[in-house]
């Protein structure tokens, strides 16, 4: 209907069938196409029969003025939407047409934003990333300096706990800023001079970022140094004595015990350091004594050992060894021959001895009653009102010294061990008895066994001693037998006896002594002074009755003397008439 | 004996000086903290306790002050002897020295003390009951005494305390010239500050 030529159309309509049902190999079946009976009564069923045609001649009256009917074809829309589309593509032609000449139209480019230039982009940009850099700087720097506080915390903690068990332990006190700490005796009662003062220094330097060593410890001690590395008293006895240029020269070490592995390093130190002290000051005492007790023979004393002599050819050495653990004594000591003969008791018993005298001086037999009256012992308080003399004041003083009483103990082991015949060795289910002459008896657990064998023993031993006695004494040895075979049999072990004649042969002594029967001794007197014997024709001449003749038991309970060799040294006194 | 006697025994060599470091007092309710300091810092012993009737004789001469001297004796242990004592005037030293230091002797007496005095012509100016605890740490000596009057001469039952508070003094005898355990007791002194401030006192002003 327009002005211009006719345009040809093309329309196709889309024939597109429905998709049936999609197989599972992908094939697709469409919806067969609707037949012309089909289709005819698809539409016959749209017609609504109901509406009468006079509807129809109503309607198109006021339709009669348009052109066309649409409800006749379908088609409609699209024609009018092509037909627009015509209209507007016309008239974009003409104007671009139109424009082309530039003489009545021209194209002017549309006004746009300024575009922001690159560089104040950038600095925004640096900004605002600048400020969200501080914020997490900020909350990095936050989040470091808690942990540090955490860290520095635990290592206070640590260093306050240990703080904690050194002072359930050790006496501390604080002067100023410095924790000093008390590890001498003095509080248990020792006057020795030397002040024992450590000091406990913090160790929460490390960084505990890094592998924390093993042995770490928040907390150390510095210990005086005259009191560092270890020590001990060694006491020895010897049979000869040492040689004059190998005195003062004592330094053979035995190794550490081991250190309970629940131990801190601070507390061995400390207790190192403790022991030190106390060996210093035993040996400081006993130097002292040594040098103002006289004796008969001198002591000598000379650097760190002290000797003297408790028996005639038999040495005691009592040396304080102390090794400071930095350098290794190279030099081979000349005691490594010999085993180490270090007296063990005796060491233990110094250090007891001495913690008696540090139990005496805190004693309240000290303490003053009256209160105002000086420290000392009450009994010699009364020594004034009393009017005591020198005599017996000496007598309340202290007696013995250190030294004098290991001495004495040293002089007791030394004749024990001399006089040892057996030695027992205890087993776990047997006991072995070696004799000092080589025998080896293992008895059973029953203690009845061991008694029978010491009763045994002893009065063995006893005939051994008339022996040994006879020798000394001068007599003849006629017989001797460890198991005799006459007299009564005994129920433990056997009996032993020995004949013992005097210098000049007139008298024997016979002795026979069992474990159970006892001791009998009988006595042989010569002829002469048997008085029962009867005269007989047969001896002509009288030196015959030098001979010996009857023997004669001895009252043994009611001889004198103390035990059996007194008294049977006291028989052959007796029956060795003086020339 | 007059007092030019006992004056030449006091001059002669074996005087003690007795430095009396420092006397402090400390209330009733506070002495059980008191002592419990004291145990842990003295020597290790089991506390001792004392009761003691101390008696003052005074000797008036014709000259000057009268001649002063302590008897003193142990109710808890009645066959313990007497304790005789005089003290002189302090030293007149080094005046930073922290200790009071007098001439000190001390004698031990039998029971008939206070009847010989009285022959001699001193005469009992006051008495007193002190009771406490003593401890000790090396040479040092702490007394914490309560002193009690005595209501009736002579009698050591009927006593009423002097003040709500007990009298702390830490001495040390030493022999004469030989006063540089002060310092020993001025680091002691300063481990009891809190609970008891002991100072010198210059018995002068006392008197």
């Amino acid at each position: 209907m327009s002005g211009g030529p006719a345009v040809r159309v093309s329309i196709e309509s889309q024939c597109e069938r429905q998709v049936q049902e999609v197989s599972l190999d992908g094939l697709e079946t469409y919806v067969p196409p609707l037949s012309m009976s089909q289709n005819l009564a698809k539409l016959a069923q749209r017609i609504d029969f109901d509406q009468s045609s006079d509807s129809e001649q109503e309607s198109r009256e006021p339709r009669s003025a348009l052109k066309f009917q649409p409800s006749l074809w379908p088609w409609d829309s699209v024609r009018n939407n092509l037909r627009s589309a015509l209209t507007e593509m016309c008239v974009l032609h003409d104007v671009l047409s139109v424009l082309k000449d530039k003489k009545y139209m021209a194209l002017d480019p549309v006004s746009q934003d300024p575009s922001t230039p690159q560089v104040f982009q950038l600095i925004s940009k640096k900004k605002s990333l600048a400020t969200a850099a501080q914020l997490l700087l900020k909350g990095a720097e936050k989040l470091t300096k808690s942990l540090a506080e955490n860290q520095e915390q635990r290592r206070q903690r640590d260093f306050n706990s240990e703080l904690l068990r050194l002072r359930s332990q050790w006496k501390l006190r604080k002067l100023g800023h410095k924790i000093l700490g008390d590890l001498s005796y003095r509080s248990a009662g020792s006057l020795f001079p030397h002040h024992g003062t450590f000091e406990v220094i913090k160790n929460t330097d490390i960084d505990l970022d890094k592998k924390v060593p093993d042995d770490y410890c928040p907390l150390n001690v510095q210990i005086p140094s005259d009191l560092e590395g270890s020590a001990y008293i060694k006491v020895s006895i010897q049979k000869q004595s040492a040689d004059i240029g190998d005195l003062g020269t004592v330094s053979l070490f035995r190794r550490q015990p081991k250190a309970k592995p629940a131990s801190q390093m601070w507390h061995l130190k400390l207790e190192a350091a403790q022991n030190v002290l106390l060996c210093k000051e035993i040996f400081a005492q006993l130097s002292r004594e040594a040098v103002q007790i006289k004796s008969q023979i001198p002591h000598i004393v000379v650097k760190n050992q002290i000797l003297s002599q408790p028996f005639p050819g038999l040495q005691l050495s009592i040396s304080l060894c102390h090794s400071t653990g930095e350098k290794k004594i190279q030099r081979a000591s000349p005691d490594k021959s010999k085993p180490d003969d270090h007296l063990y008791v005796l060491e233990h018993n110094l250090h007891q001895l001495i913690r008696e005298f540090h139990k005496q001086t805190l004693s309240s037999v000290v303490m003053p009653h009256p209160a105002s009256s000086p420290f000392g012992h009450k009994r010699l308080r009364l020594a004034g009102p009393m009017a005591y003399d020198k005599a017996e004041i000496s007598s309340l003083q202290q007696s013995e010294g250190l030294l004098e009483k290991i001495i004495k103990q040293a002089k007791h082991i030394f004749l024990r061990s001399r006089s040892i015949q057996l030695q027992l060795n205890i087993g776990v289910e047997q006991i072995r008895v070696v004799h000092r002459d080589g025998r080896v008896v293992t008895l059973s657990h029953q203690e009845q066994e061991l008694q029978d064998f010491l009763l045994s023993q002893m009065s063995q031993h006893q005939v051994h001693a008339v022996q040994q006695l006879a020798k000394v004494m001068g007599w003849h040895v006629l017989s001797f037998s460890n198991h005799v075979g006459l007299g009564p049999i005994e129920s433990i072990g056997n009996a032993s006896a020995i004949t013992v004649a005097s210098p000049s042969g007139e008298h024997t002594i016979s002795v026979r002594n069992g474990p159970e029967s006892g001791c009998k001794v009988l006595v042989q007197f010569p002829r002469s002074q048997a008085k029962e014997l009867l005269k007989s024709d047969v001896l002509q001449e009288g030196r015959w009755t030098h001979l010996r003749g009857p023997y004669r038991e001895v009252h043994w309970g009611r001889m004198e003397g103390r035990n059996f060799v007194y008294k049977m040294e006291l028989l052959m006194a007796a029956l060795t008439p003086c020339p | 004996l007059s007092i030019d006697t006992i004056c030449k025994v006091l001059s002669s060599n074996f005087t003690v000086l007795l430095i009396f470091f420092g006397t402090g007092s400390v209330l009733d309710q506070s002495l059980e903290s008191l002592l419990h300091r004291l145990r842990g810092l003295c020597d290790n012993m089991e506390p001792e306790s004392f009761a003691d009737h101390e008696l003052v004789y005074l000797l008036k001469g014709q000259q000057g002050n009268p001649f002063m001297l302590r008897g003193r004796r142990s109710l808890l242990h009645p066959t313990a002897p007497w304790h005789l004592r005089y003290l002189g005037q302090p030293e007149v030293g080094d005046k930073s020295r922290h200790a009071l230091v007098r001439n000190c002797v001390d004698v031990a007496a039998s029971h008939s003390l206070p009847e010989f005095l009285n022959e001699m012509g001193f005469r009992m100016d006051h008495e007193f009951v002190a009771k406490g605890q003593v401890f000790r740490k090396g040479a040092m000596k702490v007394v914490v005494s309560k002193l009690l009057r005595v209501l009736a001469t002579g009698n050591t039952e009927n006593t009423e305390p002097l003040s709500l508070s007990y009298i702390v003094e830490l001495s040390v005898l030493a022999p004469a010239g030989q006063d540089f355990v002060s310092e020993d007791m001025r680091s002691f002194a300063e481990q009891l500050k809190p609970l008891v401030h002991l100072e010198k006192i210059d018995p002068k002003r006392l008197m």
